[in-house]
């Protein structure tokens, strides 16, 4: 009889991790097929929604301290980079101008070519906006993400595409009522079609995690590229993005004669280690087919 | 050698384990996310876990570690269950590993939590990469690795402090009843 009970007792932990390693798995299969993303998601947002309050409070008392402590290190970089900012936002004034001339040029040209879908795309200089402040950056290690402070409450939900800066830094992946997350372009799991080059030039725009070079994939070999080429939201029937948004400029490119694709590198446009105020864009992927 | 496993939590010992997983919560979230190398910051939940495998035996640190690692799922990007998987595999093994070794020592209480902590990392990594999160081994990894190591040989005491506090600790071998016919 005590040997039993023993015997038991010894298997007993053994029976418990199973169980939970077994429970961990279902809840992995089911968020991964998609089977209870509703209810993740759910769930995901009453937890953040609870939490905010906490991560705001203590986040005023954290942050007036280490932008003191940052500021007072860095004052004379700070002051010069305050100078190159404003030689900066003369030029980008007067290059903002010139592309929204272009955007015009480029829809002209689409519904001169009679393209299907050209009429239903909307032009990205006229999508309304809520701006926001990233209040936190990766909660993962293995995902380049960051939270902003508006959420559900300001209009923003899933799928909202999000830039800052120079351009695209990603799209809405998690909205609670008074935050969001935001899955970087830099992020190993995110895609953005874009454009390049030549008129009909498309490409898969690849992250491959935070502070690495963005990957470009589909280019065939030979494709004339140059350094610096500004890659743009494609902006295609049912992409995530609208068009004509700058995401990347182009690193360096390169390719072997056995190939098959051209290998291209680039960086965002985008500062992301200095992201601090964004705009959410209060845009949806367009889901009408194409008419024939 | 097996650890010898106590009884089932009190509500006080419910009551302090979820205090301490709020308290490094808060820490992990409010202020770890924002200390930042490389893209990679300092990690504690996988710590809490290990640190509650340490004190609370292999079967109670499991059952420890999936809620901790369920409450981390809900604030991570990453797919629903993974941190729970190994939070519960790491706690179940550190106790299971440290079974028989004195606790009175810290410097081992540091080595073991730091090794648990790199594992927990590795483990998460290969699982990310599994389920397709391809940048996981290949660029995070060891951005993740240079950065929490060092913080958990700074973090490891306190929290063991805080586990020891919530988690009641396993029975000490000497207290587990001898077998039959050597009592006699």
């Amino acid at each position: 009889m005590p040997s039993s009970r023993r015997s038991r007792r010894a298997r007993r932990p053994r029976l418990t991790i199973f169980l939970l390693v077994l429970a961990s798995i279902t809840i992995i299969t089911l968020d991964y097929r998609g089977d209870a993303r509703g209810a993740i998601s759910g769930l995901r947002r009453v937890a953040h929604d609870a939490f905010a309050p906490v991560q705001s409070a203590v986040d005023d008392v954290v942050r007036p301290a280490g932008s003191f402590l940052g500021g007072a290190l860095h004052a004379g970089a700070i002051e010069q980079q305050n100078t190159e900012l404003r030689a900066e936002n003369g030029l980008l004034r007067r290059q903002a101008l010139q592309a929204g001339s272009d955007v015009q040029t480029l829809h002209a040209l689409e519904q001169l070519e009679s393209l299907p879908w050209a009429a239903a795309i909307p032009s990205d200089q006229s999508i309304p906006t809520i701006a926001g402040e990233v209040v936190a950056f990766n909660s993962s290690d293995f995902a380049a993400t960051v939270q902003l402070d508006v959420g559900r409450n300001q209009g923003v939900d899933v799928g909202m595409p999000v830039v800052g800066g120079a351009g695209l830094i990603g799209s809405v992946i998690e909205a609670w009522s008074s935050g969001c997350t935001v899955r970087l372009v830099t992020d190993a799991s995110s895609a953005v079609g874009v454009r390049y080059g030549q008129p009909g030039n498309y490409a898969l725009l690849d992250g491959a995690g935070s502070g690495r070079s963005l990957v470009l994939e589909d280019v065939a070999p030979g494709t004339p590229m140059r350094r610096g080429e500004v890659l743009s939201t494609s902006g295609l029937e049912g992409a995530l993005f609208p068009p004509g948004i700058p995401v990347a400029k182009v690193t360096s490119y390169s390719s072997t004669p056995s190939s098959v694709e051209e290998s291209v590198s680039a960086q965002p446009v985008a500062d992301m280690a200095g992201l601090q105020y964004v705009a959410v864009m209060e845009w949806e992927p367009s889901t009408t087919e194409p008419s024939p | 050698m097996r650890t010898p496993e106590p009884g089932p939590m009190t509500s006080p010992d419910i009551a302090k384990t979820s205090l301490v997983v709020f308290l490094a919560l808060v820490v992990q979230y409010a202020l770890l996310d924002n200390v930042r190398v490389d893209g990679a910051h300092p990690e504690i939940m996988f710590l809490l876990a290990a640190a509650a495998g340490y004190v609370g035996g292999s079967e109670r640190g499991a059952s420890v570690g999936f809620v901790i690692g369920l409450v981390s799922d809900l604030f991570l990007p990453t797919t629903f269950g993974l941190s729970a998987l190994v939070c519960c595999v790491l706690a179940y093994t550190t106790g299971a590993a440290t079974a028989g070794l004195v606790r009175s020592s810290r410097g081992i209480a540091v080595v073991v939590l730091t090794l648990a902590e790199a594992t927990g990392l590795a483990l998460f990594a290969v699982l990310a990469a599994v389920l397709g999160l391809t940048g996981a081994l290949r660029d995070s990894l060891v951005p993740a690795l240079v950065v929490t190591v060092p913080a958990s040989v700074v973090l490891s005491l306190p929290i063991l402090v805080l586990v020891r506090w919530a988690v009641p600790p396993a029975l000490p071998p000497a207290a587990t009843p001898p077998p039959a016919g050597l009592g006699r």
